[in-house]
Formats: structure tokens, C-alpha cells, sequence
């Protein structure tokens, strides 16, 4: 008998941790109840069925967004008989979530797009739903709003796949400086690579406690390269050292390896020797922004488009009213400055959506209709933001504020006539206005580089470049020449001139079918 | 010899510890050192000025940890038992086709297909626990361990003596297997406090991130603005912490975890070994 008894307390133990398990499971039951009535949601042509739609966009969300989401939802359940669940990747691994949510046919219905996110090569293995016949049926206000160029820009394989954002913007870099220090010692502009590494020197010879440049991981490479050569991508990033000049864009030559590189990569030796980067600039992780705000550096090279200047300009506004900060955008000493592409920012809807038309008709409102567009781009009036004169004014400070400007990363969904700056993005739209005068076309971005070709190459590049090619950079190697002709060496072995003939090809075909001398 | 491996060991900690109390400014302008050369509090002090989302990923990761441990075990154990009962007639196919999923995985595309579309586990707490409780390589060194550890003869005789399966799991092989479940525990622990990646594919809130995670996407948060934003046009409004304040939180997040080791530790090289050798 009693060991009956304990026979059973011992069940009844293994029965409580299964029922625990079970709750587990009623959980996730409970919260997945909603992503499975989205699905349930019907057709789209039966528009009496609310349907919940699944927006993905890339990065943190905002601490507000529950708040903005259930207002958008209100307006959008009136308006469509729609809800919205806005979701955020994060950062980390966003690239690899974006493939897995395309290509595990999960039910998405708004993606973010853009050239950086390689826009074409999904659109281009079907991976979003072509929108040219969906746009006049579902969303005919948006489609006579978006210029017909741009929805021409926009085609890939001739179809349509992504809705543009229309706000033209520059994201040409430049050189940003402390203007207050460069006055107080009587420096030279850093105009170009002579005076700006004058201005390095006086830097240092007068702040012995700064380290002048706050780029970090070798970055000023792209910033000295838009400096001194008329490249015909915007960042100056070409890959595999590759040069390609804006006024021949056919004739590629290398840039690794050849005599302006080597000169280069001693000018960074000497940098290095005047103690212009931390030691350890290999291995410093803060963002050179954050070293330029802090007053630990007073240059930053790279990276620096008028957007992100004029963030550094309100920061250290805030923080240190008597600095003053200088910018010379890389435009100027190129004499061309080239506007974004359409396919830099916008939305698209995936194959796997299941309703396609709804979310097109809602992503029209986002777009066209101020008050989304105002709760999602600015969260909140008089929660999280006043207008003022014209002007947006953010309500309390970045700390407390639960939605800053354009805190969803709404960068897809801004529509110039609804737009709101803040005061000091005036400075940005007088650069604007200055790069606007020696507008060229930009011939770089609708190029779509197919690497399968050369995938494992790549890889194995890329290993090279960290080992051997960013110590140059930053000038720890003792003897340049022999370190350069190592880092050359060894891509070669790692199938340089593969990739740089496969990449040669490509750029050729891609020059033709668009038909650029 | 051992003294020297030691050190070896214990410099990168001591690196971060004394990164973690040195001034943000002496590690950018000198690097990091042994012991801190500008002493300073403020890494802490900015890893607490906000805590709520500290602790909330704290609470999750606490929560996962000890449920997962917890359930990982019981089933772990569960199946170590049945698969060493030479009575247990499909033992060998069992242990099969738990091995062969060692040699021969799906990839990581179907896995997530399976976890996010048929299992809808998309931002649970599930999904956080679920996918780590039974490990193939755990529940054959559980089998090998029990059985070294536990007699047949044992079993035998607790069976003539009138105790059912249950019975001889609960009161004999439970007792016995203590140092096989500590080393198991230690693992399943361990894993699941370091476990960043199925944050990173299944949660979408920010409210219920794992604490490593959390951390980890704040360090790429950075890097990303760093090397991503320069062509995108894009700003992000986000006060990055910089180097002293990582420290802290690499400190603050590894110091629970160090305190378990003292109290399995004793079990755990003999749980091991056992398990290892007869396998």
C-alpha cells in the first residue's frame, strides 16, 4: 500500500511537469493565435474580412512604437479594415534574417527595399510580387504620385517590384571638422589632401590630448579616394580595388597594386608615424560620429553624408555650444555630385503576402495620407513632437523621448510635401541646394553585381584584405612597398583577377543594356 | 606549468575587468591595460542609468535558463534511462536515429521554416527554450553514464523487489546519476544562458530578447553604423555605449554564470570522464 502511494505521489509529480510543459505550449498557442488569424484573414478580394498585415522593416524599433501602432491601426481599421504588426530585424544578422524571412515563404506583406539590401538580385529570382498591374487597381493615388521615371528607374527584368521613395536627398560624403579649433590655431581648410593633413598636423601639435582622425577599421581609405579621384560610385566604395571614373565608366583599371595606391598607402604610413590614429585603431569599435561629438577627434573622413553632419552638428550643439563643426562635402573636389537612385529606399511586397492588395492600398496611405504619414515618420503631436513655425521640434530629449524623428527608420515612406525639418536640417538643405548645381546622374547604383560566380573568391578576399591590406591602411606596417606587394600577392591567390575580370564583364553588359558611354 | 596555462586563462578576463573600471578615454587614447591606469566608475554607472532593458533581457535570459535546464534535464535523463534498458526492445533504433541526426542536419533554412511557419513559435518564449532541451550529443553521454553508473543488477533487483519503471527512474537512477546530470545541467545551463542566435532569428519585441543578445546587437548597432551607413543616407537616433561601458556589461553579464561552476565543479570532471570514457 504504500509503496502504491508513492508509485502515484511520483506520477502525479511527472504529470505536473508535463502539464507545466504543456503550458508552455499554451503560450506560444496564445501568441501565435494572432499570426494564424492573419492568415485566415481570406482573399483580399473579400475587402469585408479584417486582415492583420505583417510589416517588416530593418533595425531597433522606437520604445513608442506599441503606441504608434495601435493609432495606426484605429486609422487603418476605419479607412481599409486593416491592422498592422509592425517588425523590426534589429541589426544584428539583418541580412541574414532578410534571406530567411524571403525565402521561407513565413507571410509577409511590406519589406523594406534598397540597393544596400540588394533590391535587384531578389527581385531578379522572384523573391517580391511585380506590382505593375496590382499599382492602378489597389493604389492609383500612389502610382500618379510617384513620377513615371522613377517607377522606370525601378524596373527590374521590366517589372516593377518596389514602390520609390520620392524625397531626392544626397548621401555624398564629406570631411567633417572642428571649425572652432581650425580657427582658434589659424589652420588651412582641409580642402584637399595637403591641407587637410596640414590641418591633422596642427591638431596635433596644439591638442596633444586628441588623436585627429576618428575614423576607425581603416575607413578614411573611401573618404581620400573621393578626394583625389572622380570615381563613379557616390561612396567611393568600388569593390576589389577596382577604379572606375565617372567620365570613362568603361575603362576599368586596378587600383590595388598600382603607384597612386602605393603613394596612398605611404601617406597613411606617415599619418601613423605623426600620430594621427589611436594604436589600436584596428580595434576600436566606437563610431567615429560618437569620437568626433566627445572632442576626442577633430576630423572624421569617412562616412559623413550631409544627413549624418548635421546629426553631429545638433549633438554637439547640445552638448558643447562654443565647438563649432566645419563640413567640405567630396563633391566639391570632385566638381559632380550625384542625387540617390530610386531603388535606395522603398517597399515591397513579398510572393509570399497573402494579401498583396491591401498592403499596397495601406502602404498608399502610409505614403500619401498626412496623418499616417505624420504618426510614423514623427510619432505623436504633443507627445513626442511640436510643430513650431514650420519646423519639428522633438519633445524632450533623445533620452526620454520614445519616438525621435523618424524613429520607425521611415526612410522609404517620406513624402516631401508632408516632410518636416528640423531647424538646423536648414544647413543640410542649403548643401543640398549647392550639390543640386552640379547634379550628374548617378550610373552606379542601378548596376547589380552577381557574385556566384566568384562566391567562394570573394570570401577568401575578403580574409586577405583584413589580414594584410587594413594594417597599410592605417600605416602599422614598417616597410609599405613589400606590405603592399605581400597583400597583392596573396589575393592573387585568393583569385583577384577572377573576381576583377568576372566584375569587369558584368559592369561591360550592364553598360550597355542602359546604354552609358 | 599549470601556473602559466592559468594566467593564459586569466588575463583576457582581467583585461575586461580592469577595461571595465578604467575611463572611457584612457582606453582610446592608450588601449587597455592589466590594471586600470585612470580608474573609473562610469562604465557601470551608464550600464545602470537605464535599466529597465537590462533587466528585462536579465529576466528573460534567468527565466529561460532555469526552465530550460530544468525541463532539458528531465527529458535528457528520461531518455538516457530507456535507451540503456537492454529490455527496451527498440533501443538500437532509437539511439540510431538519435545519432544520425549528429552526422546529418537539415540546414539552417528548414529549421527555421519548421520553428517560424509550422510551429508559429515567432516571438514566444517557446521558441527560446524549445529548440535547445534535448542535444543528441547530451542524451548519448546521459545513456553512457547511467549505465556505467547504475548496475543492471540494481534495476533487476528494485524490479523483484515490486518498483515499477517510474519508480526505479525517480528513486534509484536519479540518485545515482547525480554527477552525470550536474555535468548535463552545467551544459544546458550554459547553453541556454549563451544562447544569442534564436533571439536573433525569432524575436522580433525588444522586451523579450535574451541578455546576450541584447548586448551583442548593441555592439553591432555600432559596427553597423560605422560601415553600413555610409552609402545608405540613413541616421539612426541611438546613444551608442562606448568602450568602458561594453566592459562592464561583458562583466555584469558573465558574472552569474562564473558562480555556478564552484558548485558543479565537483561533479563535473568525473561526470564527464565517466560519460566520455565508455562511450
Amino acid at each position: 500500500m504504500r509503496m502504491r502511494n508513492k508509485t502515484i505521489r511520483h506520477l502525479s509529480m511527472v504529470l505536473a511537469l508535463m502539464l507545466f510543459a504543456g503550458v508552455l505550449a499554451a503560450c506560444n498557442n496564445g501568441s501565435g493565435g494572432s499570426a494564424q488569424g492573419s492568415e485566415q484573414g481570406g482573399s483580399s478580394e473579400n475587402k469585408g474580412e479584417k486582415v492583420t498585415l505583417q510589416f517588416y522593416m530593418l533595425g531597433d524599433a522606437p520604445k513608442d512604437l506599441p503606441v504608434i501602432e495601435s493609432e495606426i491601426n484605429k486609422l487603418a481599421e476605419a479607412d481599409l479594415n486593416v491592422n498592422v504588426k509592425f517588425n523590426y530585424t534589429s541589426w544584428t544578422d539583418w541580412d541574414q534574417k532578410y534571406k530567411l524571412l524571403l525565402s521561407s515563404g513565413q507571410p509577409i506583406d511590406l519589406i523594406f527595399t534598397a540597393d544596400w539590401t540588394f533590391y535587384q538580385s531578389y527581385a531578379k529570382k522572384g523573391a517580391f510580387l511585380p506590382l505593375d498591374e496590382l499599382l492602378p487597381k489597389a493604389a492609383p493615388t500612389l502610382k500618379a504620385y510617384v513620377p513615371d521615371d522613377m517607377w522606370n528607374a525601378v524596373k527590374v527584368n521590366e517589372k516593377i517590384y518596389t514602390v520609390p521613395s520620392t524625397w531626392t536627398e544626397y548621401v555624398t560624403e564629406g570631411i567633417a571638422y572642428r571649425e572652432d579649433l581650425r580657427e582658434k590655431y589659424n589652420l588651412s581648410k582641409p580642402e584637399s589632401l595637403e591641407t587637410l593633413e596640414a590641418y591633422l598636423e596642427g591638431i596635433k601639435a596644439n591638442e596633444p590630448n586628441m588623436i585627429p582622425i576618428a575614423d576607425s577599421n581603416a575607413n578614411h581609405t573611401h573618404g581620400i579616394r573621393q578626394l583625389t579621384s572622380k570615381l563613379v560610385n557616390t561612396a567611393g566604395q568600388l569593390p576589389y580595388g577596382l577604379d572606375i571614373m565617372y567620365d570613362t565608366p568603361s575603362n576599368i583599371t586596378s587600383y590595388w597594386g598600382s603607384a597612386q595606391h602605393l603613394e596612398d598607402l605611404k601617406t597613411y604610413k606617415r599619418w601613423m608615424d605623426k600620430g594621427f590614429f589611436p594604436k589600436n585603431v584596428l580595434n576600436v569599435k566606437d563610431t567615429s560620429n560618437s569620437l568626433l561629438q566627445n572632442g576626442k577627434s577633430a576630423v572624421v573622413l569617412s562616412g559623413e553624408n550631409p544627413n549624418k553632419f548635421n546629426a553631429d552638428v545638433i549633438k554637439v550643439q547640445s552638448t558643447h555650444p562654443d565647438w563649432k563643426l566645419g563640413y567640405f562635402p567630396y563633391p566639391n573636389a570632385k566638381g559632380f555630385a550625384q542625387p540617390v537612385h530610386p531603388i535606395h529606399n522603398g517597399f515591397a511586397i513579398p510572393r509570399s503576402s497573402k494579401n498583396p492588395e491591401k498592403a499596397l492600398a495601406f502602404y498608399e496611405k502610409l505614403v500619401t495620407d498626412k496623418r499616417y504619414n505624420w504618426l510614423t515618420e514623427y510619432g505623436v503631436e504633443g507627445k513626442n513632437f511640436e510643430v513650431q513655425d514650420g519646423y519639428y521640434k522633438m519633445v524632450g530629449d533623445a533620452q526620454t523621448n520614445g519616438f525621435p524623428r523618424e524613429g520607425m527608420n521611415g526612410w522609404a515612406w517620406r513624402n516631401p510635401e508632408f516632410m518636416l525639418y528640423d531647424k538646423s536640417f536648414d544647413d543640410v538643405l542649403a548643401i543640398f541646394k549647392e550639390l543640386d548645381k552640379m547634379k550628374k546622374p548617378d550610373i552606379f547604383t542601378g548596376f547589380a553585381e552577381d557574385w556566384t560566380p566568384y562566391q567562394a573568391e570573394k570570401a577568401a578576399l575578403e580574409q586577405v584584405e583584413k589580414q594584410y591590406l587594413y594594417p597599410l591602411n592605417v600605416g602599422l606596417v614598417e616597410d609599405v612597398e613589400a606590405g603592399l606587394n605581400t597583400f597583392m600577392e596573396k589575393a592573387k591567390q585568393a583569385g583577384l583577377e577572377k573576381i576583377q575580370t568576372e566584375y569587369t564583364k558584368q559592369w561591360q553588359d550592364y553598360l550597355k543594356s542602359a546604354g552609358i558611354q | 606549468m599549470i601556473l602559466i596555462l592559468s594566467l593564459i586563462c586569466i588575463i583576457p578576463f582581467l583585461l575586461i575587468l580592469s577595461g571595465s573600471f578604467s575611463s572611457n578615454e584612457s582606453i582610446v587614447r592608450d588601449g587597455y591595460h592589466l590594471f586600470p591606469t585612470d580608474f573609473s566608475l562610469e562604465g557601470y554607472k551608464m550600464v545602470f542609468k537605464f535599466p529597465t532593458q537590462v533587466l528585462k533581457a536579465y529576466g528573460v535570459t534567468v527565466f529561460t535558463t532555469v526552465v530550460g535546464t530544468a525541463l532539458g534535464l528531465f527529458l535528457i535523463t528520461m531518455a538516457g534511462f530507456v535507451l540503456q534498458r537492454k529490455d527496451f526492445k527498440y533501443r538500437n533504433a532509437f539511439s540510431f536515429f538519435i545519432y544520425f541526426t549528429t552526422l546529418f542536419g537539415g540546414g539552417l533554412v528548414p529549421w527555421y521554416i519548421m520553428l517560424a511557419n509550422y510551429f508559429n513559435l515567432t516571438d514566444t518564449y517557446t521558441v527560446l527554450i524549445f529548440p535547445g532541451l534535448m542535444t543528441p550529443f547530451l542524451i548519448i553521454l546521459m545513456k553512457n553514464f547511467i549505465r556505467s553508473a547504475v548496475p543492471d543488477e540494481l534495476i533487476e533487483s528494485a524490479k523483484i523487489d515490486g518498483a515499477n519503471d517510474f519508480r526505479i527512474y525517480f528513486s534509484v537512477v536519479l540518485k545515482l546519476a547525480m554527477p552525470g546530470i550536474a555535468t548535463v545541467g552545467l551544459f544546458l545551463a550554459l547553453g541556454y544562458w549563451n544562447d544569442w542566435f534564436t533571439s536573433s532569428l525569432f524575436i522580433n519585441n525588444p522586451d523579450m530578447y535574451q541578455l546576450q543578445f541584447y548586448l551583442y546587437n548593441t555592439m553591432n548597432t555600432i559596427t553597423f553604423i560605422d560601415q553600413m551607413a555610409i552609402g545608405t543616407g540613413i541616421t539612426l537616433s541611438q546613444d551608442v555605449p562606448t568602450e568602458s561601458t561594453k566592459m562592464a556589461m561583458a562583466i555584469v553579464v558573465t558574472g552569474p554564470i562564473l558562480f555556478l561552476y564552484p558548485f558543479v565543479q565537483r561533479y563535473f570532471v568525473k561526470g564527464l570522464t565517466i560519460g566520455a570514457v565508455k562511450g
